[in-house]
């Protein structure tokens, strides 16, 4: 190490241990010296690296914090000087320091295992071996802490979005301060605050479940904005798992439930009970998703509060039941009053009160319904006895004539989503409008898109019993979400599948298929593979053998930057013949190198044979006229597919003289003297031998 | 660019527009589901790249940060989930758009999709698939799309082009066929050929016959050529299974739309040549209900589904002139290499005796009654007439000669039927000394096989000196 490295790592090290509080500008300067001094980055990551194991216990966070920021806003090379004694680090300091820190450094680690927020790179910050060793290490101490209050495996802890029903669950209200510690922490930004940052107030009365009780509490607008995020939150796990189980009808059609759920939030003001109601079912919904890749939660062990999970899940009937309790005393006095209603032709409509007109003046201003689906039509009034209100189900008599459509209706999530949007005007009108034609396509397509999985599963009982929607969201298998173990291909010809089809097969070749949205298809093009090669932009699985891939395609991209390349005089060439063209069988860069076409892959493996080694035709004029010092015959130059150059075949250098390998080696047999190894690529080591994504990312930097 | 010997290969003057007008770049934002579509023509450059977001190219994802340089393009980029993109350069137009035809496109992609998974289980075939339409419709766009999409999905999807109007992978007037394992390169087209050097894109390997004449109405190569080319894939399909799930996607010619008096000759026989299992036809109502007649009630196991796909409000009409202009391009990238994959192509000088160029016969007044005596590629009764054997005269110059396998004592049926090694072009031809002067694409011998001449594509002038 040299001396300015010293010095640099001691100014470091003073600044570090000024740092004693969580102070955003101190830790930014810190950033900003590392990001200024990378090539002294091994002298720094020591120094930052000693001072975390080594600082008093609540000096520690702090530093750690450091540490975050220089690998989230520089990368490499401290992801990698770090990340070699990352574990050490941060265990070491775990043991130490207390509870609150504990579930700050928890968080940290949590943001180590994603992608840098508003970064171009898909990877984690620090690769998954690293922070999956910590984890480990993290569960093995949970696990024995735990182990008298709870017999579940740590691992199926509820991922993030159990998180806030995990707080407020707890009994000692949260730590001070957010997991990622005090607001000033200039990072805390990128967790949105969504997770902790707002609730604010610690639910003066626990939210419990599978109960009806929580209807004497109004939800404010705070926590209608949070049971949106709950809601996106929940969306995004489930598509993350629906793309890795397209087979899952069940998932899918849980997809669109939430969805659609989502889009009535958005565009509807409902009355705080059904709110309520939504997310008691959201939460439900939620723990069970967390065996997704990210499984790991940062949370203290499970508490006793925390019930298994067949409790979170109130048997199917509960949700309808309890929905329907609660609209009925909302209004009081519906069934017999029959209140006028506030639309201008009630009176069709308003002697059988219906659940869609109940809703459409529950839900607060009518006029925010949304446009899209409010011409809908008289089947979804029709309100059938199912239902638990005490109101006397008579049909109306004007939808029968729009029976046929009437029939996909059960499973018609848009007609339910009518059915919590229906603006009071639209409700009496509209005695018998035709039924499809008046969806706009959107809508067409989004509920044959639902009606499809739906009809797999048992149809809900009652057409326009919004409760379905709860409990489509409830019933569904929430075990399905299976993990990132996409299987893969084991023929080698054979491409991966890229997934079962039973999902595709629902896309006809037909005219009008074609032109059906199907925005849940994009996820496949895109998110389904997450790694994506920055220099081409091709994907890869975020699996292991997707890794190797990207590995090697890395190599690949590598090999070709070749800056001598247009020196050369490169030149086209001729196109294959019939024959050859048939018999070839193209090459993927991604694939090892033993499946390439030919011979040369699994024999190239082998010791190389004399004849086999070359050496790049030299540059120096002199030694490129020379001949073979043994035969005195000319080297000829020919190019190389495998050093990317012109080589001399059959040709090895020793002692800066170049001889036919041949001639060498007989020559060498005699004298005793050992061959030295031609190099394997006049590049430098391929990583992909090495294998370390690491240092893959050294030779990207490149 | 590399000084030829023999050549006076100027490469033209540094042409001044050629570097962006100013370096100042600009930003876009695109919401979802919507496209930047912009035409730059070929005197200026146009920088595209992608600050967030995600974006594609017809079809092929662009990569973050990295700069995509565009010239004598019209394309779209469109996004999926929402982009900002950064623009250099000045666009001849451009503007957002928000209708699309992507998602048909995806829906296609995964139908496809589907089929090609049954058949990684039946060992069967994957969708073969035919695009037809009028000129301009977008048919080479959403041939590109469907590929990329298959490309990205981990296939290695077979395409073929029987457009003579612009090259696939090679020059103009030819037909290719090539299995995609990799990504279509976003600046060039569809990617480069192989050459003897690096390539930052991984190159394909296409096989190439010469078609040499413009429209697929004329002559009577198209389809014996049709034949030889579903031959020649069908061959490989059953040797090569990765190709064969995952099918292949044909684009072919707008003048083959047009049929006559109902009947599309041309598309028929592709269709059957191919075994083609879905048509997509864009941007012709007579078209798709001429075919969906023809064939929807065909008692078949493997039925022909005909497809209507609407024309994309991004097609533009491609004046003749920039029609032409990419054709030169192409050529040129043929010989010179695109972008900074600069190519040193070898010029040389060759005797009239040693060339035995082979001319397509024109039709002269003859009574071309729809071609139906050449139904029989292999008869020998019309093998005499396709090639009229020339000696090189100044007719020659500025020609593009296709150097087939073929030898020249063969017969007419087997020039025609081979495939081309490569091309050559004829840079200058002296009468009084009976020599030629060529540019090949390497150095070697003058090659002694049938070289193939045709009336297309149209002389290139400019191409050296």
């Amino acid at each position: 190490m040299s001396s300015i490295s010293d010095e640099v790592a001691a100014d470091f090290k003073d600044a570090l241990q000024d740092l004693k509080v969580n102070s955003r500008p101190e830790i930014s300067n810190l950033t900003l010296i590392a990001k200024e001094n990378t090539e002294h980055a091994q002298a720094i990551s020591l120094v930052l690296e000693n001072h975390i194991r080594t600082a008093r216990p609540e000096w520690r966070l702090p530093s750690l914090y450091v540490l975050d920021s220089i690998v989230k806003n520089i990368g490499t090379p401290y992801t990698v000087y770090l990340g070699r004694g990352l574990y050490k680090t941060f265990m070491e300091a775990y043991s130490k320091v207390d509870q609150p820190t504990r579930k700050a450094m928890e968080g940290l680690l949590r943001t180590w295992k994603q992608p840098v927020p508003e970064s171009m790179d898909n990877r984690p910050v620090f690769p998954p071996e690293m922070t999956g060793d910590i984890e480990n290490a993290l569960n093995k101490m949970r696990s024995v802490q735990a182990q008298m209050q709870s017999q579940r495996p740590v691992h199926a802890l509820p991922a993030r979005p159990a998180v806030s029903a995990a707080w407020r669950n707890t009994p000692t209200p949260p730590q001070n301060g957010a997991p990622f510690g005090a607001p000033v922490d200039p990072r805390a930004r990128q967790f949105s605050g969504s997770q902790l940052g707002q609730y604010p107030q610690q639910v003066p009365t626990p939210v419990q479940y599978g109960q009806a009780q929580q209807h004497s509490q109004p939800m404010d607008s705070l926590d209608l904005n949070e049971l949106k995020e709950e809601v996106g939150r929940l969306i995004s796990s489930t598509q993350q798992a629906f793309a890795y189980n397209l087979a899952d009808a069940g998932l899918q059609q849980k997809l669109n439930a939430l969805l659609a759920l989502k889009k009535v939030l958005d565009t509807q003001t409902l009355p705080p009970q059904q709110l309520e109601a939504i997310r008691n079912q959201i939460r439900a919904l939620a723990p069970p998703l967390a065996p997704t890749p990210v499984s790991m939660s940062a949370f203290p062990p499970p508490t006793p509060q925390q019930p298994p999970t067949p409790t979170f899940q109130p048997p199917a009937s509960a949700p309808p039941l309890n929905l329907a309790q609660m609209l009925a005393n909302f209004r009081p006095g519906a069934p017999s009053a029959v209140p006028p209603s506030p639309a201008p032709a009630p009176a069709p409509v308003s002697a059988t009160p219906n659940l869609a007109e109940m809703l459409s003046r529950l839900s607060t201003p009518p006029q925010q319904s949304n446009p899209a689906v409010a011409p809908f039509n008289p089947p979804l009034f029709s309100l059938p006895a199912a239902i638990s209100t005490p109101v006397p189900a008579t049909p109306v008599p004007a939808p029968a004539p729009a029976a046929p459509p009437a029939a996909s209706a059960p499973t018609n999530l848009a007609q339910l989503l009518a059915s919590f949007n229906q603006p009071p005007a639209a409700a009496p009108v509209a005695p018998t409008p035709p039924f499809n034609p008046a969806l706009p396509p959107q809508v067409q397509g989004l509920s044959r898109l639902l009606s499809q999985p739906a009809g797999a599963t048992a149809a809900p009982p009652n057409p326009v019993n919004p409760a379905w929607l709860l409990n489509a969201l409830s019933g569904l298998p929430n075990t399905g979400t299976p993990s990132n173990a996409t299987p893969l291909s084991s023929e080698p010809m054979t491409r991966q599948s890229s997934a079962p089809t039973s999902l595709l097969n629902d896309i006809e070749l037909t005219t009008a298929s074609m032109k059906q949205p199907r925005p849940h298809l994009i996820f496949r093009l895109y998110d389904a593979k997450p790694n994506i090669c920055t220099t081409c932009g091709r994907r890869f699985d975020a699996t292991p053998q997707g890794k190797e891939k990207k590995a090697r395609h890395m190599d690949w991209h590598f090999k070709m930057k070749d800056p001598d390349a247009a020196k050369r005089g490169v030149h086209r060439s001729w196109y294959f013949t019939e024959k050859e063209w048939i018999e070839y069988r193209e090459v993927d860069e991604t694939a090892p190198e033993d499946s390439a076409n030919g011979p040369s892959g699994a024999a190239g493996r082998v010791k190389k044979q004399a004849k086999d080694r070359y050496v790049p035709v030299p540059q120096d004029v002199t030694l490129a006229h020379a001949p073979c010092p043994i035969c005195q015959e000319n080297f000829e130059p020919q190019w190389s597919k495998e050093a990317n150059d012109f080589v001399w075949m059959d040709a090895i250098k020793v002692g800066g003289k170049i001889y036919h390998a041949t001639c060498w080696e007989e020559y060498s047999k005699g004298a005793g003297i050992a061959t030295p190894s031609t190099p394997d690529s006049v590049l430098g080591k391929r990583t992909a031998e090495t294998g370390t994504p690491a240092s893959g990312k050294k030779l990207r930097a490149y | 660019m590399i000084s030829l010997p023999g050549l006076n290969l100027g490469e033209q003057p540094a042409e001044p527009l050629n570097v962006p007008t100013s370096s100042a770049t600009r930003h876009q934002d695109l919401a979802a589901q919507t496209e930047y579509r912009f035409e730059v023509n070929f005197q200026r450059q146009l920088t595209i790249k992608l600050v967030n977001g995600t974006a594609e190219y017809f079809g092929t994802e662009l990569a973050p940060a990295t700069t995509y340089t565009f010239q004598g393009a019209k394309g779209a980029i469109f996004t999926w989930h929402g982009c900002k993109i950064e623009i250099g350069g000045e666009a001849e137009s451009e503007y957002v758009a928000e209708e699309t035809q992507m998602m048909p496109a995806m829906n296609a992609h995964f139908a496809f999709e589907a089929q090609r998974d049954r058949a990684v289980q039946t060992r069967d075939a994957g969708p073969r698939v035919l695009v037809v339409g009028p000129e301009n419709a977008g048919k080479t766009s959403l041939v590109k799309i469907l590929t990329s999409y298959a490309v990205k999905s981990g296939r290695q999807p077979m395409v073929i082009n029987l457009d003579p109007k612009q090259g696939m992978l090679s020059v103009p007037g030819s037909f290719t066929a090539a299995a995609f394992s990799s990504i279509i390169d976003i600046e060039e087209g569809w990617g480069s050929s192989p050459m003897s050097g690096p390539s930052p894109v991984p190159v394909k390997m296409p096989l190439v016959y010469h078609y040499g004449l413009k429209d697929p109405e004329e002559g009577r190569v198209f389809r014996p050529l049709v034949t030889r080319m579903a031959l020649a894939v069908t061959s490989r399909l059953e040797e090569d299974p990765a190709s064969k799930q995952a099918g292949f996607i044909i684009d072919s010619p707008g003048s083959m739309s047009q049929g006559k008096a109902g009947v599309y000759e041309n598309i028929e026989h592709i269709i059957s040549e191919f075994s083609v299992n879905v048509v997509f036809v864009i941007g012709s109502e007579r078209l798709y209900s001429d075919l969906s007649r023809k064939y929807a009630h065909r008692p078949n196991e493997d039925p022909t589904h005909i497809i209507r796909l609407d024309k994309s409000g991004g097609c533009v009409d491609r004046s003749e002139e920039y029609m032409k202009a990419l054709r030169h391009a192409q050529i040129r990238a043929y010989f010179f290499g695109h972008g900074d994959a600069a190519l040193a192509p070898h010029s040389q000088s060759a005797t009239f005796d040693e060339l035995n160029i082979f001319k397509i016969a024109e039709e002269t007044g003859r009574d071309f009654s729809g071609g139906h005596h050449i139904d029989n590629p292999y008869g020998n009764a019309s093998d005499a007439e396709i090639y009229e054997r020339i000696t090189p005269s100044n007719m020659v110059v500025n020609k593009l000669l296709a150097v087939t396998t073929a030898a020249a004592t063969e017969g007419h049926g087997a020039i025609r039927d081979a495939s081309v090694r490569g091309y050559m072009y004829v840079a200058d031809a002296d009468e009084a000394k009976k020599r030629v002067k060529l540019l090949s694409p390497q150095p070697g011998q003058v090659p002694a096989s049938a070289i193939v001449m045709g009336s297309w594509p149209e002389d290139v002038p400019s191409l050296v000196g």
